[in-house]
């Protein structure tokens, strides 16, 4: 009796798998075929040389040691940085001050900051350039205001990139902020300003520790994101030299037609990727550390 | 009154919470809407010369003219179109495996759930490239097929992971009172299960179908010139067409948006915006 029993849970719980497979599996295979195949591809063919047997490292070679590559590495990797550490302060300060300023204005920027996340990236990117140029809005205020010709020279410029990536990345980590500040009882912080604690000293002692790992967190997906960002500056920068590594891959595929090449600057974008993913893996592991004692 | 424009006196008069509130909704305003505003305008301008800030005349003369370009429409068509279908592919795959890993624990999910996550670990533009050459051997380019396939990468994600929080939230007791009064597993799926999963089903529809419209790189790197969505389109708008026009073509854009944000808002509510961007 008991046999028959634990056979039918046994073929019960094996038809359970199945189906969870049987669910599960379409949608995995089209992972597997459209991402991680191309993926995988794309490591490979960066060992390689057209034409030539064998793996070799002479794309990476070429990356690292001709200056031009190198400076468009270095240039890729400062734009990333001050793009993340930027966008983290200005976002950090808008989500504290939407967390803690309780006023009409911070309840109405709390409905707006969302929306830039939903316009088109294309049409963000168009309305800052017609506003940034020179011939744009600040130009024409310029000279409407204060009767001076001037020209902002952010087209082409880095300062003109930094300006877009900042539009795009402070609404997304200032929402990813906020979860985290919106976490912190306000009877907490109530109880310590009783006790005689200053506003700077509730801030320094009480709301970055508690926030600081969600900051990383937000300032390592901006880092990521914009690695591998081509229309931005695409569209602002041009051909501008040093580029982007975005715009280096777009012309060794579609200009030179260097598919070996192609694949290494994507492998490089993502071992710059992968850089910051460490610091985020360390900076939570730490946080372990410090919870242990 | 115009004591009022010099910022000390302005901060005295109105004290310092009030100052810092107009100081943040300046700064805010300007940055971020400034821009689009600016835009909007523009849209409806016809003649903006250097330098006046607000057109000397304004008219429908560019939507005139946008509404007669057959490549500008062709693509608006195209974009809605790729956008249904991408929205239909991605639910009949995906919400399968939804419920799949939010049903049944077995082993490899853990694997299965992040590799949803893989194309977001990689950059784009080398993933799209990949795929290019892929797409060459495998005479998928410039095919609907592979155009579909691109817009999926970036919404699967969105499609399994907003709709397995949305099953798993729907307690297994009601699926098993169902099926003890004799509803079949399918049946109940559709009348017990799906119902109550839906806002969250719905919130993921419409990132994917926002996905999808918002979606240039891939299209441009695989699609063109047999397919060119809007966002493609705006490549050549923004080099070739004057400013008026490319503004009417840019509204036209966020036209889709703002009608799904104004659904979107209707019906799931705002916290459901904010946590599908949460897993990202």
């Amino acid at each position: 009796m008991s046999d028959i029993l634990q056979n039918h849970a046994k073929r019960k719980k094996r038809n359970q798998l199945l189906s969870a497979y049987a669910l599960v599996l379409p949608a995995f295979i089209v992972v597997l075929l459209i991402v991680a195949y191309p993926i995988v591809n794309s490591v490979i063919r960066s060992f390689t040389v057209r034409g030539q047997e064998g793996f070799t490292l002479a794309n990476y070679v070429y990356f690292f040691t001709e200056p031009r590559e190198l400076a468009n590495i270095l240039y890729t990797l400062f734009v990333v940085v001050v793009t993340s550490v930027l966008s983290t302060v200005f976002a950090y300060a808008l989500a504290l001050y939407l967390r803690f300023v309780k006023s009409r204005v911070s309840l109405l920027i709390g409905r707006l900051y969302l929306i830039p996340r939903f316009i088109p990236g294309m049409v963000a990117i168009y309305a800052v350039i017609v506003t940034i140029r020179d011939t744009g809005v600040i130009s024409r205020l310029a000279l409407l205001l204060f009767g001076v010709e001037f020209q902002p020279a952010l087209m082409f410029n880095t300062a003109g990139l930094l300006t877009m990536n900042l539009w795009f990345n402070i609404p997304f980590s200032a929402m990813l902020i906020s979860a985290a500040l919106a976490g912190i009882p306000d009877s907490m912080i109530e109880s310590a300003r009783d006790v005689g604690a200053g506003r700077l000293c509730v801030f320094r002692t009480m709301i970055v520790p508690m926030s600081i790992k969600d900051v990383m967190v937000a300032a390592t997906f901006v880092f990521m994101g914009n690695v591998g960002g081509f229309t931005t500056p695409y569209l602002i920068m041009g051909s501008v030299q040093p580029k982007m590594l975005g715009i280096s891959l777009f012309d060794q595929f579609a200009k030179y037609a260097d598919m070996e090449r192609a694949a290494a600057v994507s492998v490089i974008m993502f071992l710059i990727c992968s850089v910051s993913a460490v610091v985020y893996i360390y900076s939570n592991l730490k946080e372990r550390a410090w919870e242990k004692q | 009154m115009f004591t009022m424009l010099n910022p000390r006196k302005f901060y005295r008069a109105v004290g310092r919470k009030k100052f810092l509130d107009f100081f943040v909704l300046t700064v805010f305003l300007l940055f971020f809407y400034g821009p689009l505003t600016n835009l909007l305008m523009l849209a409806f301008a016809e003649i903006y010369q250097y330098p006046n800030l607000i057109p000397q005349k304004f008219g429908f003369k560019w939507w005139e003219f946008v509404l007669s370009q057959k490549t500008m429409m062709s693509a608006v068509g195209q974009s809605f179109m790729f956008a249904i279908v991408t929205t239909v592919f991605s639910l009949l795959i995906c919400l399968p495996a939804a419920y799949g890993l939010a049903r049944y624990k077995f082993p490899g999910r853990r694997l299965v759930m992040f590799s949803f996550m893989l194309s977001n670990a990689f950059p784009k533009i080398g993933l799209y490239t990949s795929i290019g050459i892929m797409y060459y051997k495998l005479n998928l380019m410039g095919t609907f097929l592979g155009v579909v396939l691109i817009h999926m990468i970036n919404t699967m994600m969105f499609m399994v992971w907003i709709p397995c929080g949305a099953f798993s939230s729907v307690h297994r007791q009601q699926e098993e009172a169902a099926r003890d009064v004799g509803a079949g597993p399918f049946l109940t799926f559709c009348k017990v299960t799906l119902p109550m999963a839906v806002p969250g089903i719905a919130v993921a529809c419409i990132y994917t179908f926002l996905g999808s419209m918002d979606e240039a790189q891939g299209t441009l790197l695989v699609g063109v010139p047999q397919y060119q969505t809007m966002p493609v389109m705006m490549y050549t708008v923004i080099s070739d067409y004057n400013v008026m026009a490319a503004a009417v073509y840019a509204l036209a854009m966020v036209i889709p948006t703002i009608v799904l944000l104004v659904l979107l808002r209707r019906y799931v509510g705002p916290e459901a915006i904010a946590s599908g961007f949460q897993m990202k």
